[in-house]
């Protein structure tokens, strides 16, 4: 059985600078949601943080 | 044998994905759609009765716009074939392949899930439970069933379109109102004379791709026609906001003047004669249209911000 050999593209330089940007771009998402997330918290707590008893 | 051969096929298809830029991958949640999106749920959330905090309200806005873009990501994952075949769509991420449709499919269901979960924890199970009906509606019910099998597509298809402003509202009320049913409305009937104006345009392109829309299958003079009995239909229900209690005087004033200008230009698609002179009545028709429902809502926007009294309901 012969098997035809993988055409894997290996990645240049420019995949390689396009693939870092999109890397960022999806970092950058993820710390905004983490940020809208927390003040979404501090917003549902409101005042409650500080009546809050120890 | 064969079996080898697709899985090494495969590979070598997955080894050219995962090129698309974050750029790439924006435009898959069609931004233009998104705005507009965007801008008629922030009109039912300040039209509805209520407070919300303004914060709560931002982020439910969020999530119907990203809901919004999960409905145009899972649409162009599934249209990326007839995309490739006309001119307005062949440079979509997807047929153009800088995005692998299972990437597209990926992303759409991310952010579907994410949007509708999001929005539960920011509004209440009512609006989410009509982000996620929208979402199937426009990538089920819309593009996998209608768009190719009836030239009816767009007019039942446009509810998925109607129904943000709804969805804002529910956010504020988290119930479902004649005032969110009368926004619906608007943009539901307003969807077929905006839709096939720019079908009208596109008729041959439709026609190679197999798609059913209006003109292809029922021709140039009923397509006009239908454009203006629905500009006749969507010009007095666009009144509705008005009888309802949620517009006043400036509104009726103002979907007043726009009405007889959305007619007018209806009017000169329906007696518009062929090749230029048609393609420019149907140009502006499509451009206008956008005008209008954009007018017709800012006019409610403008009214709440200005602090203008809306008339009382005919419902009480």
């Amino acid at each position: 059985m012969s098997v035809p050999a993988m055409a894997i593209k290996p990645f240049g330089p420019e995949d390689m600078a396009r693939r870092r940007k999109r890397a960022i771009a999806l970092a950058l998402v993820l710390a905004a949601l983490v940020i809208l997330f927390f003040v979404t918290t501090i917003v549902r707590l409101g005042g409650n943080v500080a009546d809050r008893t120890f | 044998m064969s079996d080898v051969h697709a899985k090494l096929s495969g590979l070598t298809v997955a080894s050219e994905g995962g090129q698309g830029t974050a750029g790439d991958y924006f435009a898959l949640l069609k931004p233009r759609v998104m705005s507009l999106v965007i801008f008629t749920a922030l009109v039912g959330i300040v039209a509805a009765p209520g407070a919300v905090h303004p914060w709560m309200a931002a982020m439910a806005l969020l999530s119907i716009a990203i809901g919004a873009g999960a409905s145009g990501a899972l649409n162009m994952w599934y249209d990326s074939d007839i995309d490739a075949l006309m001119k307005r769509t062949t440079s979509r991420p997807v047929p153009r392949g800088a995005i692998l449709p299972g990437e597209a499919l990926g992303f759409g269901l991310t952010l579907a899930v994410g949007s509708v979960l999001s929005l539960y924890l920011f509004a209440n199970a009512v609006a989410a439970a009509l982000l996620a009906f929208t979402i199937f509606f426009y990538a089920v019910i819309y593009t996998m069933w209608l768009k190719r099998s009836t030239p009816q597509n767009i007019v039942i298809g446009g509810a998925a379109g109607a129904f943000p402003p709804m969805i804002g509202w529910a956010a504020v009320t988290g119930s479902v109102d004649p005032g969110s049913i009368a926004l619906f409305l608007i943009i539901f009937m307003w969807t077929p004379p905006h839709f096939w104006a720019l079908a009208l345009l596109g008729k041959d392109e439709y026609a190679r791709a197999g798609v059913p829309m209006l003109p292809v299958v029922a021709g140039v003079a009923e397509t006009r026609r239908q454009i203006l009995i629905y500009t006749l239909l969507v010009v007095p229900i666009s009144f509705l906001p008005a009888l309802l209690g949620i517009a006043g005087a400036l509104y009726i004033a103002g979907t007043a003047c726009l009405g007889v200008a959305f007619i007018w230009y209806s009017w000169k698609v329906f007696r518009s004669g062929q090749g230029d002179a048609e393609r420019l009545a149907c140009r502006r028709m499509f451009s206008f249209s956008i005008a209008w429902l954009f007018g017709v809502f800012a006019l409610i926007l403008i009214e709440r911000m200005a602090g203008l009294p809306p008339f009382h309901s005919i419902l009480g």
